[in-house]
């Protein structure tokens, strides 16, 4: 028992440190004052990095690009993959196994053949690239895992709840608003936070749909390809740290919720 | 305002089984109805068709003297009370009542109102703002049935609603319906496949099996009276003995079985030569340690099962044949002791012939 648990600590710290370690390593490169993104040879410490990344022009509108598609990716595919959820849900048989697969398919799909699929749909139809296309090939894909979080919480929701309101005089666009809706928010809500980091993270089918358009992960690319800088490392260190305050945050939140009952 | 409801000659089948075969009721303005049977009888499809989640194959349902052909749940003057209740989770308990006057467009200040005046009907005068998860059975039972009255329905459609609670509150509650239902005045029709349920709160019952209505009567006329043998059987305890009837003695006929002759009433339907049973119930059927002059049997006691009011005896005769008999404990009964050599006799009056298959006993949801 006790050895066991000392292996299952050992276990956990090496696995910790797996997970961390390159972040660490990372993190401690933006501040080191060097031309490469590296903690060795330490030269000393440096804001300028940070300076450089503020005064980056290129970075900003990448980054409000990136949030404006993630924005957008949302509020499309948490509406599609809702709907889609509640159709599969309510129907049976070989239409439910066709449109299942149907949504579910783009996840299984390269980033890239989405992207290339979406530019040349929509160049046929003469639409030019932009980042209105790559919201487009993002929600093919995004929706899919909206669909199959609102479809896992429907498989809670007592069918006997919406003939209830039904037998009361609800009409169904009640029932729906009243009785099903808030059901599934828990996932519509969860459906929307995935979107959105997914979409940000979002790089092969941005690339192929962006047209010049720059987002943050293709600004990342195209620093890596122009010689790498630890700007580089100051962006990454800001998202992580805002990253992490928004999970506490959240647990923060969700604790208090708990104690209250 | 309560309306009757009418069964005109409906039927309902699922592919080939028909679950409801050709039931005829006329249920009448502000009577407490129950239909009582074993599960799968198809009372509970009778429900749904009245409550309007399905449409019968044949037939005609009417509330208040309108076929209600086409229309759907919300456009019906029913409120059903589910099995499960199927309060909404997420909704307070007041919000739960009054949902019914907000799907109608009823302001929020009359809505609370209504709820309030709702929960004191119901006997929870404190419960508005809580939550259905904070509820106990019988505080949610409540609430289910002030949510169901809270649109002022004709008609109230119950289904097995106390099947979830224990002994007491059970009792309890089925005095509350009563109240309920006599104060408000609505039409209450009440699914259960518990007898004691159906005949202590009903005006009438109806009995069914198969999907087919075996009987409509009062309480009283199903336990004493009873139509066939799956009523009887299926309605109270009985000793049950197979045979054939041989001839008439001015009321009363004379039936053959293995364990003797007896007389007893002929029920209804029955003819010379039918596939016939006799039917008596454990009360009338009483211990004696003399041979009567009338109907009598001799037996062996195998059993006494002690119930506090009552005494039951369970006895044997020479042929097999189990006896139930059963005694009051008022003091004036002997108790007897397991291997005793008595008789069972009886009445001619309170024995009857009946036609028909007879229930599996305890079949339960």
């Amino acid at each position: 028992m006790r050895k066991s648990n000392y292996a299952f600590h050992l276990y956990m710290v090496l696995f910790l440190l797996y997970m961390l370690l390159p972040l660490v390593v990372m993190g401690g490169a933006a501040f080191n004052d060097s031309r490469f993104p590296s903690i060795y040879p330490w030269q000393g410490w440096t804001m300028r990095w940070f300076i450089d990344l503020w005064n980056d022009g290129r970075m900003w509108t990448a980054f409000g690009n990136t949030i404006a598609v993630a924005l957008a990716v949302v509020a499309i595919s948490v509406p599609i993959g809702t709907a889609a959820a509640i159709l599969i849900n309510s129907i049976a048989g070989t239409t439910r196994t066709v449109l299942y697969s149907l949504m579910v398919a783009p996840i299984l799909t390269p980033g890239a053949v989405i992207g290339i699929s979406t530019l040349l749909f929509w160049n046929r139809l003469h639409v030019p690239a932009g980042l209105h296309l790559s919201v487009l090939g993002q929600v093919s894909y995004i929706a899919a895992f909206a669909m199959l979080l609102v479809l896992a919480r429907l498989q809670s929701f007592d069918r006997g709840l919406e003939e209830a309101a039904l037998d009361l005089g609800a009409s169904h666009a009640q029932v729906m608003r009243r009785i099903l809706l808030p059901h599934l928010y828990p996932a519509i809500g969860a459906g929307a936070a995935i979107g959105f980091f997914q979409s940000i993270e979002n790089f092969n089918v941005t690339l192929f749909t962006r047209g010049t358009y720059d987002t943050l992960t293709v600004y990342v690319f195209s620093k890596v390809r122009s010689g790498i800088t630890p700007t580089i490392n100051a962006l990454a260190l800001i998202l992580i740290t805002f990253t992490l305050l928004c999970a506490i945050a959240y647990e923060v939140r969700r604790r208090a919720v708990a104690r209250r009952g | 305002m309560s309306a009757g409801v009418e069964l005109d000659n409906v039927t309902m089948e699922f592919g080939s089984f028909r679950a409801v075969d050709n039931v005829a009721v006329n249920i009448q303005p502000g009577e407490f109805f129950s239909f009582l049977g074993p599960s799968g009888c198809g009372k509970t499809t009778i429900l749904r068709m009245v409550s309007g989640f399905i449409q019968p194959t044949k037939g005609i349902i009417r509330i208040g003297g309108k076929d209600m052909k086409g229309a759907r749940p919300n456009q019906r003057p029913t409120a059903l009370i589910f099995q499960n209740l199927a309060l909404f989770p997420l909704m307070p308990v007041w919000e739960n009542i009054a949902f019914g006057l907000e799907v109608r467009g009823v302001d929020k200040a009359t809505r609370r109102a209504k709820a309030e005046e709702l929960l004191r009907l119901v006997d929870l005068p404190d419960a508005a703002d809580k939550r259905v998860s904070q509820l106990s059975g019988g505080q949610k039972q409540r609430v289910a049935i002030a949510r169901a009255l809270a649109v002022e329905p004709s008609v109230m459609l119950l289904d097995e609603p106390l099947s979830a609670l224990d002994l007491k509150l059970r009792q309890h509650m089925r005095a509350e319906l009563r109240a309920i239902q006599k104060r408000t005045q609505v039409t209450f029709i009440y699914i259960t496949h518990d007898q004691g349920e159906a005949l202590a709160m009903s005006d009438r019952v109806g009995v069914m099996s198969h999907g087919k209505l075996q009987q409509v009567a009062v309480p009283q006329d199903i336990y004493n009276n009873p139509a066939n043998g799956f009523v009887a059987s299926f309605v109270g305890e009985n000793n049950i003995l197979p045979g054939e009837i041989t001839g008439e003695e001015g009321a009363l006929v004379t039936f053959t079985t293995a364990s003797g002759t007896f007389t007893a009433r002929k029920g209804p339907g029955v003819s010379k030569g039918a596939k016939v049973r006799l039917f008596l119930r454990p009360e009338h059927a009483k211990l004696s340690t003399s041979a009567g002059a009338g109907n009598s049997v001799a037996v062996e006691v195998t059993d006494v099962a002690f119930e506090g009011n009552f005494i039951s005896v369970h006895a044997v005769d020479a042929t097999g044949q189990a006896y139930i008999s059963e005694a009051r404990n008022d003091g004036s009964s002997v108790i007897p002791a397991r291997g005793d050599k008595l008789h069972i006799v009886f009445d001619g009056a309170n024995a009857v012939i009946l036609t028909g298959d007879i229930s599996a006993k305890d079949v339960d949801e």
